[in-house]
């Protein structure tokens, strides 16, 4: 659910709660407040209406009481004259109000009724006073409520004197509606009940023909409520109150009954309510509406907020947010401020990292895929035509002063240069391309003009700096590359300089022109290297084998393995060319893998062919420090049924020394397969008879540097006599390279030399002319017994 | 005075019967409370088996007055023939009144004024009161029991001669209430050692002024 709908929903929600409770608690105050003031009522009621009655009994018994006294009637009611004492009493019941008249004797007995005229026969009227009224009239006037002849009558009764008691007059008040009537200031739902001799309740009379409570009452078997009662009666809701009348003994009761409605009293909060309703729907309408455009004025920034942050994201710094959001003086403001100057200074963080990116922190130049790409872009524009030059300026001295003085000098020095070389560009593209070099391009600008701008650079950033208490040289040295002769791609101008600088540096010439010849790097090496990759695939390559002579024995006991590559194209392609390259690319063990594979199966076929020769075949320094070798060995061996004696592989020291401990190990493990290990091109490498002590080799073979001079030289031959002399004491074979004429073989066998290798002895040759080779020496051999 | 003359005449009787083997009665009347029951009238009549002497008797004139809205004696005990004069020695009018079947009468005094004597003829009970006055009541009770007195205020009437014999008592009093009947005893007077008691309980109403009723009032 979205923020806004929440936000509406809840200030909706809360607002009808509010509401609703307001109204219920002032309905139920209202309501509680009504029923209090409607049992106050009823209590006023009901004693007004006893206060009432009672004045009414006052005021007709008091008249009765002088009405008794009349000495006509005493003497009429003692000579028994009724009709007199019928029209006397009759007459007096319509003066106070009561319309029935009797009189009773002492017993109790009815002699006159004004109900019923005299002279229709004695008065039928039954006996209804009860005997404890009879003793009581005598002290005053009784007032009890009595039923005669089944209806309700209030009465009250005195005695006539004359002068002793002869009789009783009694006065009676029909209890109906017309009392009721006659009684003022009554709610208008009062109800008269009587019952006799506690039976139940009967309706003597109402004010309110359609209210029932009695009949109510008796429905829900209540009895007569004599405090303040909520109940309901014809579902509406009144308070009823029950006040007695008169309770006499034994006779009839006579109560009254008060009703308040509570409608009639809740009727003004009622029409209230529907104001009410009418309020609260208008109040929720504004609600609404508030609510949404509140949270509308709360998302939309929100929302402006969250777009520009998708745009910062992507790169996009423009007006990330509106302006007006900024201005606004709340916190919507205060976060669109901040998010503005957040992004401010992500661009700002950008832009340095994009500096950075570019430039170089320490000299503050361009680095060097910069500078590339800008070259490259000035190359791509299609009006480029004029000359341009790249300088490849290198610090030679660098490395010295970082290890002598420390970094921070250096940096000092680098730092003194590139600004050195700023001053000199005069608005050219410079920038710093390495560790130790500077570059600076010459757009327009001839081979000549390039020259002569590179000397005078050298002479300028040649003049010592000072730094701090030291004159520091920063042997500044140029490399040139030209536009267009040397390449149309910057990446190989800066490439070509830099052969150029390092051509300088070898020749010690301060300012040298990238010259083809000397470049190591050229593009048809990748051809070549795809090229040994095809051949390799087509079993191109061969092996020659060059012999080894046994010096003593004079026979020919072991051959060298040479890789030979008859290119269809270029000729046979010196293995100096390729094997180099394949070194540095990584081509060479799949190169040792053939060499292998292909020397062990010629062994092999020596050996079936009964030659004892053991074949020696060469091993880079890759090779020697490949963990796998030895095992690849002897699965070649064991697929070609040959045994480790019959091999040996030749490692110059170099190669060995690189990673000395695992040359070792692998070595040991060749040796455990019965292979004898040669230590090639002794004497040139980096010698170090410590380690020589080391390794598990069998054969040293000395350089040919030293033995092709040995007729001639006798340095050489002081060389090789104590080589051959430590070679044996330490355990080794020695092995001669390049006897190239007879003075040395012989020299050699007089030394003690075990083996001689060379042109004099044998060429290198291809497979069947050495298998031809060795069938013809192993005939002499036979030959000469 | 009447009363005095009465007991004179009983006393005679008494002791006219005295000398025929006579006992001595003496009545005590209380009420419910203990307290003496004043003018009660006691009636003794021999019953059947029992001798009593006749006597004669002459007609007797009692006199009623009424002096401070009272009448005086509250109540007289009479005899056929006799005559009741009402005299007001009092300073206002009295309209004096009976509607008794017996004897109906009514007058109006003047102060000072007496009235011609009344007969009373038959027994019974005559209530005779004042119109004017409510309060004012008097009985004239007529009587032909062979002895009839009144108490005292100690409540208390005393027959000094009855011959021996078995009697019927009765009890009266003007506030008996009205209905139930006057108790009434039988008694043995069996020898003429010392006076006999003979107690009666009346349940009588209160009243604040002996012989006056209560004035009706309000409630």
């Amino acid at each position: 659910m979205s923020f806004r709908v929440r936000l509406s929903v809840f200030l909706l929600a809360i607002l009808f709660l509010v509401q609703g409770l307001t109204w219920a608690l002032v309905y139920h105050a209202t309501r509680r407040a009504s029923i209090d003031e409607g049992e106050r009522q009823l209590v006023r009621a009901a004693n007004t209406f006893v206060t009432q009655m009672d004045n009414v009994s006052t005021r007709i018994a008091g008249s009765v009481q002088v009405l008794s006294l009349d000495y006509p009637l005493r003497a009429a009611i003692a000579q028994r004259d009724a009709q007199t004492i019928w029209s006397a009493l009759r007459n007096h019941g319509r003066r106070v109000g009561a319309e029935r008249m009797l009189l009773l004797d002492l017993e109790g007995q009815v002699r006159i009724d004004t109900a019923h005229p005299p002279g229709t026969g004695e008065a039928h009227t039954p006996a209804f006073l009860p005997p404890g009224m009879l003793r009581q009239v005598y002290k005053k006037p009784v007032v009890a409520v009595v039923a005669i002849e089944q209806r309700a009558y209030w009465l009250v009764v005195v005695p006539v004197y004359a002068p002793q008691p002869i009789a009783l007059i009694a006065a009676g008040i029909p209890i109906d509606s017309a009392l009721l009537q006659r009684l003022a200031a009554l709610p208008k739902s009062v109800e008269l009940v009587a019952s006799e001799r506690h039976g139940p309740w009967h309706r003597v009379a109402r004010g309110d023909p359609s209210l029932d409570i009695i009949g109510a009452l008796q429905r829900q078997h209540l009895d007569l409520p004599r405090e303040p009662r909520l109940m309901r009666l014809h579902g509406h809701e009144y308070v009823v109150l029950a006040r007695s009348l008169m309770q006499s003994t034994g006779g009839m009761s006579v109560a009254a009954l008060f009703g308040y409605s509570l409608d009639d009293a809740l009727d003004p909060f009622r029409s209230m309510t529907s104001t009410w309703a009418a309020l609260v729907a208008l109040g929720l309408v504004l609600g609404a509406i508030g609510a949404w455009l509140l949270a509308r004025g709360v998302a939309r920034p929100l929302e402006t907020l969250t777009e520009a942050s998708v745009r910062i994201r992507a790169g996009d710094y423009s007006i990330a947010v509106d302006k007006a959001l900024a201005r606004r003086n709340d916190e919507f403001g205060r976060l669109g401020q901040a998010f503005l100057q957040m992004s401010e200074a992500i661009s700002e963080r950008e832009q340095r990292v994009r500096h950075q990116a570019d430039h170089d922190a320490l000299s503050g130049l361009f680095n060097r895929p910069a500078a590339q790409r800008r070259i490259q872009a000035m190359l791509d524009h299609p009006r480029h035509d004029r000359p341009a030059a790249l300088l490849m300026i290198g610090l030679s001295r660098l490395d010295d002063i970082v290890n002598t003085l420390g970094h921070a000098s250096a940096d000092r020095m680098l730092q003194a240069a590139a600004a050195r070389l700023h001053q000199a560009a005069d608005g050219a593209l410079i920038a710093r391309a390495g560790d130790d070099r500077l570059l600076l391009w010459l757009d327009n600008c001839s081979g000549d003009q390039a020259m002569a701008r590179a000397s005078a650079l050298c002479e300028r950033l040649n003049q010592p700096l000072q730094d701090g208490q030291l004159r520091l040289d920063p042997g500044a040295i140029v490399g040139v590359s030209l536009w267009p002769e040397h390449g149309n791609d910057a990446g190989l101008l800066i490439q070509r300089s830099e052969v150029a600088l390092y051509q300088a540096a070898r020749i010690e010439q301060p300012v040298t022109l990238y010259d083809q010849a000397i470049d190591p790097n050229r593009p048809e090496h990748l051809e070549l290297m795809s090229e040994l990759n095809k051949a390799l695939d087509g079993n191109d390559l061969v092996l020659h084998y060059q012999p080894k002579l046994a010096l003593a024995r004079s026979q020919i006991s072991a051959a060298e393995g040479l890789l030979r590559w008859p290119h269809p194209i270029r000729g046979n392609i010196p293995p100096d060319r390729f094997i180099p390259l394949a070194e540095k690319t990584g081509h060479v063990r799949r190169l040792t893998r053939w060499v292998l594979t292909a020397g062990i199966a010629e062994a092999r076929r020596w050996q079936q062919a009964g030659h004892n020769c053991r074949l020696s075949l060469n091993l880079s320094a890759r090779d020697i420090e490949d963990r796998e070798l030895p095992r690849r060995v002897r699965e070649l061996l064991a697929a070609h049924h040959l045994g480790g004696e019959a091999l040996s592989l030749e490692v110059t020291e170099s190669a060995a020394m690189r990673q000395p401990e695992r040359a070792i190990e692998v070595m040991r493990e060749l040796v455990d397969l019965g292979i004898d290990i040669a230590i090639d091109d002794f004497g040139v490498g980096h010698s170090s008879l410590a380690y020589l002590r080391r390794l598990p080799a069998r054969e040293l073979k000395i350089d040919q540097s030293f033995v092709r001079g040995l007729a001639d030289n006798a340095d050489d031959r002081t060389i090789v006599r104590s080589i051959i002399e430590l070679g044996h004491r330490l355990g080794f074979s020695v092995t001669a390279e390049g006897v190239e004429d007879r003075q040395a073989l012989d020299f050699l066998a007089a030394a003690g030399c075990d083996m001689g290798q060379g042109y004099f002895i044998g060429r290198p040759m291809p497979p069947s002319a050495f298998a031809a080779l060795l069938a013809g020496a192993n005939e002499r051999s036979r030959d000469d017994g | 005075m009447a009363r005095t003359t009465t007991l004179a005449v009983l006393a005679l009787c008494l002791l006219g019967a005295a000398i025929a083997r006579a006992g001595a009665l003496q009545f005590h009347v209380t009420d419910q409370r203990g307290q003496p029951v004043r003018d009660a009238v006691v009636y003794v009549d021999p019953l059947p088996g029992t001798d009593v002497a006749t006597i004669e008797r002459t007609s007797q004139t009692r006199y009623i007055d009424q002096r401070n809205e009272q009448f005086i004696p509250y109540l007289t005990l009479l005899r056929p023939g006799d005559r009741v004069v009402f005299r007001n020695s009092d300073t206002t009018h009295h309209h004096v009144y009976s509607f008794a079947p017996e004897l109906s009468f009514e007058f109006m005094l003047r102060p000072g004024a007496v009235s011609t004597p009344l007969t009373v003829t038959a027994p019974g009970i005559i209530a005779a009161g004042c119109n004017i006055h409510d309060r004012m009541i008097t009985y004239l009770v007529v009587t032909t029991a062979r002895w009839a007195g009144k108490t005292d205020s100690q409540g208390r009437w005393t027959l000094p001669e009855v011959p021996l014999g078995r009697f019927r008592v009765r009890v009266w009093h003007p506030l008996l209430i009205p209905g139930q009947p006057a108790p009434s005893r039988e008694i043995e007077v069996s020898d003429a050692k010392g006076p006999r008691q003979v107690t009666f309980t009346l349940k009588l109403p209160p009243e604040p002024h002996p012989g006056n009723p209560l004035e009706p009032n309000g409630y």
